[in-house]
């Protein structure tokens, strides 16, 4: 320990955060064998531990008309992500390594999840409502809940449901630059291309299509092979990937037309 | 008029000009209606891809001037969807297409057919979809 005087300069490069007794926790989780019970403790202890991270981070993006509890679960999301994938030897911090991840996620939710249009907040709150009870149902029922299923469990009418799922329609879609410029975050995605590849074989189409599905990001890409090629429900993609079925329906409807688009763009008549 | 009259299918019918701006029109109508037949939510979502798609290959395919017609017949256990174009165009749309594969995909039957009509040179290019109501809790 230094003087008191030092103590500025020192924490713009290496801020004295309070999460340093946790940094060697990543090394003991490294040096585990895949398969060790301990793992799950470890993991747990890390994520726990930087939750004040995560917390900080959505706090600094509340009061944009995202609920603070969503973004606080995002940067959840993003802070565990950062964990699994946090490698020690590689001779960063964590925290440097993990800010960047956390803030990216938020901003990714920020950029799909913003409302295009002006939208009451009580239809927001239905929204989020329907949205949690159709996550909640999912898991009990094996499929996705209708509408009436919604309505008994939230004990709403179905009016107020029907409303409710339209407002979901209202969301922000991104521009097709946007869209097009690939996200670097998601590096387990990189197989689904070749799959897509043999997925496609005997489609006319394959050659025009094949660059079209190659420029998607790589989140719309994964969500287009679970959806048209091992013929996962939404709900189930939903599940696997961590954001709503709302939400991966109206990816999937913008991929699809912006595929559309491309193969009109460059058909040869 | 709420009565349940299991044996009548509800038909509704819409027309618009044949533009892609018109098609979320088309899907905001076809939302509505498969929530309100109380399709589950994994349902009415492939139901609007499915027609937003059939659509959309229709509509590339318009003679000049053309009107997009769409019919939504609902049944207690399907929602049945036939859209229907003129083109010049006598091929029916490829069934080797992605576009194709993303129809068979989302929905429990796709067909295509196309008829002379009537007019010399032109056709009538049809695509029609069905969705079933999904079983019930296993």
């Amino acid at each position: 320990m230094t003087d008191t005087t030092s103590s500025k300069s020192k924490s713009r490069s290496n801020p004295d955060t309070g999460y340093e007794h946790l940094a060697p926790m990543f090394h003991e989780l490294a040096e585990l064998d895949e398969q060790d019970p301990r793992r799950s403790g470890l993991r747990n202890e890390l994520v726990t531990g930087h939750l004040p991270l995560a917390e900080h981070i959505a706090a600094r993006f509340s009061n944009r008309g995202v609920p603070r509890e969503d973004l606080v679960q995002v940067a959840t999301l993003g802070l565990i992500n950062a964990v699994d994938r946090f490698q020690p030897d590689r001779g960063t911090d964590f925290l440097s390594f993990a800010v960047p991840t956390v803030m990216g996620e938020v901003r990714r939710h920020f950029r799909d999840a913003s409302w295009s249009m002006h939208v009451p907040r009580r239809l927001k709150e239905l929204n989020l409502a329907i949205n949690s009870a159709s996550a909640e149902l999912s898991q009990r029922l094996g499929r996705a809940p209708t509408p009436s299923e919604l309505a008994r469990h939230l004990d709403l009418s179905q009016e107020q449901v029907y409303e409710g799922l339209e407002a979901g329609n209202a969301y922000h879609s991104m521009s097709l630059d946007e869209a097009l410029s690939p996200d670097a975050d998601s590096d387990s995605l990189g197989e689904t291309l070749g799959e897509t590849d043999t997925a496609l074989d005997g489609v006319e189409d394959y050659e025009s299509l094949r660059p079209l599905i190659e420029r998607l990001p790589e989140r719309e890409r994964m969500i287009l092979t679970l959806r048209f090629f091992r013929h996962m429900t939404q709900t189930q993609i939903a599940d696997r990937i961590g954001i709503s079925q709302m939400h991966v329906s109206r990816l999937l409807t913008r991929t699809l037309e912006q595929l559309r688009q491309g193969m009109l763009g460059d058909e040869p008549d | 008029m709420t009565g349940s009259g299991d044996e009548r299918p509800d038909e509704i019918e819409l027309r618009l000009g044949a533009e892609l701006t018109n098609l979320p029109i088309i899907r905001s109508l076809t939302s509505s209606i498969a929530m309100r037949a109380d399709f589950d939510l994994d349902a009415i979502a492939d139901l609007k891809l499915a027609v937003d798609e059939a659509c959309s290959t229709l509509v590339t395919r318009a003679a000049p001037d053309a009107v997009l017609k769409c019919v939504f017949k609902v049944s207690k256990d399907e929602i049945r969807f036939v859209v229907s174009i003129v083109s010049t165009n006598d091929a029916a749309p490829s069934n080797d297409s992605f576009g194709w594969r993303v129809l068979t995909t989302l929905t429990d039957h796709t067909n295509s057919w196309v008829e002379p009509n009537g007019q010399s040179g032109q056709h009538l290019v049809h695509i029609e979809l069905a969705k079933r109501r999904a079983d019930g809790p296993a």
